[in-house]
């Protein structure tokens, strides 16, 4: 009885809602000082750039550590903004015409948070880390550089092709070219590192180059990082505080936004989002941007059913992307495959699989499951998620396909799909880490991404004519040719259909009035970094 | 002795309307395929939705309104009835069952029995109810019995048996040491049937307010249990007030809907429980 009382008092009071309790103060020039605080309905796992891959943990580990090349920041209403590589620790570059040696000249006078000179050596021997660290994911995007194989083996503690010719140059070769190199180098895990701290320490430590340094961390509930009063570019950084609180539930964030509690607040879930749109005091603060993203619905290929081409063809044919896209309140496009809109090599004439119930059946029953099947199908644990699998899951019904939807958390969701034993058919999705397609296709599609544990490739799906396309387009020098390249692996991945091809989200954000200097960034997503508070 | 026991129930206002509520409760439940043609689990994303795939508001096709997935509110009240209805008595049941083989025990055999029994009791008792509730839901999800109701309703059953037990083994000592059952045993009456036909009659009185009293908490429980999302799959109440949280601004008759439900359901069963309290005492007749 209490529970009820208390939620009717709830909606009493919320029903009188007022409007932004706080306007901006109209300054033109950013002010400096003050703390921003945002939240995350998941935790960050770690602070080791060698090791982060997730979105959360990036939030921290990109304040916290710079590159020699990142994207410029984004810029409030450009959607073009975000997407061009800048010099950032590197005062300049050079890239041989071959393609294969990249030379960088670090800035002057950069340091670490604690004052030591940051060198050449430094960035080597995060390189070498990586490589040689079984736990990091990353050693695969430096598979081209000469003599990482060699360091992943075991076979050397160097890797050859990573020298430094003085302290402040850095001198890259790589064994074969690759168009994405630039981007990868965008990465964290490709930050100066001094050499020292344990891998465990590392987890929840940071000595960085980056904006700002860590304050304390509670891990699970609070990141407090501060101002880096010896960042190379401190005269564009303004907060003296970032406060990042964990695991608070998208609803449970738009209430502490609207008490004033939180300046930000992501991905608002359908109801508020709805609801904020129809305020006109409200809907000035809220940004929506095309992030580069895909959803989906990743099947193990190697697993009947799903082994069979005609199976996961119908089960493309079968789900209705316009009750997917209208579950998302329309802030999402149909995908026909995983290059996001906007993505260089994107093939914009291939149409989504239409919803054809009929010929999905078809093809069931030529697979030989005349009589449909069951399935079990996985979940992280969220509201929208759960949602859009009840969609998926009255669709498949519709075709025979009878689904059973286990939900798991977050983390135990990321390991398990990620095993090559682990569920066979679950949702999955893919953020980019820079933006080529070399981020989409090689990383989850390619043989060389799959692994029996923490596989990218999660549809341990393998097709050699796929990869020698992929192997061809890294290295193709010529951009109108590259592209062709991976338009025709579109086309093969939408035949063979590895995931059901849901849909590219919008990501959508709140944020108080006074936050100026914030834009949601195509890559970086949520960087407060270069933000300040007019108030 | 039932004659004017049910007399004093049926004078009492609360009950008679306690009584007629939980008719009404039944009633619905029993004519479900009339009253609610829709199916409950049936998405209707194309119609059940707005443009903007937001919930309908009531109207003459959904007297309810829709939920989040276009699904008929006023059908899953009427499905969430029986299942709320359904768990709610099998947990009072084992709970029953539980209590009354402990205070029956404990009550009638005494000494380091009734000792041994009682400290366990404490001890289930010294647990806050609800966190006692989440840890049972949550290690019974991991069973086999996941997917089922089984998990709720033994959780609502194990924690819920202390108090009848209590009060049944105060009963029983009574009633084991007063001079009829001491007659009984002197005449070469067996335990079981000193207990089947003196003790048991002389509680069946408190029993069944202890029921009626303990529905009411478990199908409150239920609701707690669903709203934290421990629940069963199915729609309950609980569950259809846990999924329409979020909307409690843009389509408030998610929740208002299951939240009327639930307290016409524990009020009438509150209100029977004490009519049946005061039928059976007639000491605290005012």
């Amino acid at each position: 009885m209490r529970a009820v009382a208390l939620l009717l008092a709830v909606i009493a009071c919320n029903t009188m809602d007022r409007g932004p309790r706080e306007h901006a103060a109209g300054h033109v020039t950013p002010i400096d000082g003050g703390t921003l605080h945002y939240a995350t309905k998941d935790s960050v796992r770690t602070l080791d750039p060698a090791i982060e891959f997730d979105e959360v943990s990036s939030y921290a580990v990109h304040a916290l550590f710079d590159t020699l090349v990142d994207y410029a920041p984004a810029v409030r209403g450009d959607l073009a903004s975000g997407h061009d590589l800048v010099p950032h620790l590197a005062a300049r570059y050079e890239v041989s015409p071959d393609g294969l040696t990249y030379h960088f000249w670090l800035r002057d006078g950069v340091t670490f948070s604690d004052g030591t000179p940051v060198v050449a050596a430094d960035f080597a021997f995060a390189f070498d880390r990586v490589l040689a660290m079984p736990a990091s994911p990353f050693a695969a995007f430096l598979d081209d550089v000469v003599g990482a194989r060699d360091v992943t083996a075991g076979r050397a503690r160097r890797c050859a092709g990573i020298t430094t010719p003085a302290p402040n140059e850095l001198v890259i070769e790589l064994a074969r070219p690759n168009m994405a190199f630039l981007s990868v180098l965008t990465m964290s895990f490709a930050t100066p590192l001094r050499p020292g701290p344990s891998d465990d320490e590392r987890q929840h430590t940071a000595l960085g180059t980056g904006p700002f340094v860590l304050a304390s961390w509670d891990q699970g509930r609070r990141l407090i990082l501060e101002r880096n009063p010896r960042y190379w570019d401190a005269a564009a950084i303004h907060l003296d505080r970032l406060e990042l609180t964990e695991n608070v539930p998208r609803d449970t964030q738009f209430l502490m936004f609207e008490r004033g509690e939180l300046d930000a607040a992501e991905r608002l879930s359908s109801p508020d989002y709805q609801w904020i749109m129809d305020r006109p005091d409200w809907a000035p603060y809220v940004q929506h941007r095309t992030v580069m993203n895909a959803f989906g619905s990743r099947m193990n290929v190697t697993r009947p059913p799903f082994d069979d081409r005609r199976v996961r063809q119908a089960l493309n044919y079968a789900v209705d992307k316009d009750h997917e896209l209208k579950l998302l309140d329309g802030a999402a496009v149909a995908a026909h495959g995983i290059l996001p809109p906007g993505m260089f090599g994107r093939d914009d004439t291939l149409r989504p699989y239409p919803h054809d119930p009929a010929k999905a059946r078809a093809l069931l029953a030529e697979a030989g499951y005349p009589l449909g099947l069951d399935l079990d199908y996985v979940i992280m644990n969220d509201g929208e998620a759960a949602r859009l699998a009840e969609s998926l899951k009255s669709d498949l019904a519709e075709v025979g396909v009878r689904v059973r939807i286990t939900t798991l958390s977050f983390a135990t969701y990321v390991t398990a799909i990620g095993e090559r034993g682990g569920p066979a058919f679950s949702k999955s999705s893919q953020l980019a880490d820079f933006a080529d397609p070399v981020d989409f296709l090689d990383v989850r599609f390619a043989s060389t991404s799959i692994h029996d544990e923490n596989s990218n490739n999660d549809s341990f799906y393998s097709n050699p004519e796929l990869d020698r396309l992929l192997a061809a387009a890294r290295a193709e020098p010529d951009r109108a040719a590259r592209a062709a390249m991976y338009r025709r692996a579109e086309r093969i991945l939408y035949d063979d259909a590895p995931w059901i091809w849901e849909y590219h989200q919008d990501l959508t954000e709140v944020t108080q009035p006074y936050v100026a200097g914030y834009a949601i960034h195509p890559i970086w997503l949520r960087d407060f970094s270069r933000a300040w508070l007019d108030r | 002795m039932m004659a004017p026991a049910a007399q004093r129930f049926f004078a009492n206002r609360g009950s008679l309307v306690g009584t007629v509520l939980i008719c009404v409760l039944l009633a619905v439940v029993g004519l479900r395929p009339w009253l609610a043609a829709k199916d409950p689990a049936a998405l209707d994303i194309d119609h059940g939705l707005t443009l903007r795939g937001a919930p309908l508001p009531p109207s003459m096709d959904a007297p309810l309104g829709t939920d989040d997935l276009g699904r008929d509110v006023w059908a899953r009240i009427v499905a969430g009835a029986g299942s709320s209805l359904e768990i709610a008595t099998l947990a009072t049941l084992v709970a029953l069952l539980l209590g009354l083989v402990f205070g029956l025990v404990a009550g009638y055999a005494g000494g380091w029995v009734d000792d041994a029994l009682m400290r366990f009791v404490d001890l289930v008792l010294a647990f806050p109810f609800l966190l006692l509730a989440i840890l049972l839901t949550a290690l019974l999800r991991e069973t086999k019995l996941a997917s089922s109701t089984a998990p709720v309703v033994l959780t609502l059953g194990l924690v819920g048996w202390t108090t009848i037990a209590r009060v049944v083994r105060g009963k029983a000592m009574s009633v084991s040491r007063s001079e009829m059952a001491l007659a009984a045993r002197a005449l070469g009456a067996s335990p079981t049937r000193v207990i089947t036909r003196h003790v048991l009659p002389n509680i069946a009185g408190v029993v069944l307010v202890l029921a009626a009293l303990g529905f009411a908490q478990n199908l409150l429980a239920e609701s707690v249990l669903s709203y934290l999302g421990l629940g069963p799959a199915t729609a309950t109440w609980g569950r259809m007030l846990f999924e329409g949280r979020v909307y409690y601004r843009t389509a408030p008759w998610l929740v208002i809907a299951p939240g009327a439900a639930i307290i016409i359901a524990v009020v009438a069963f509150n209100l029977v429980g004490d009519g049946l309290r005061d039928a059976f005492d007639p000491r605290l007749r005012a």
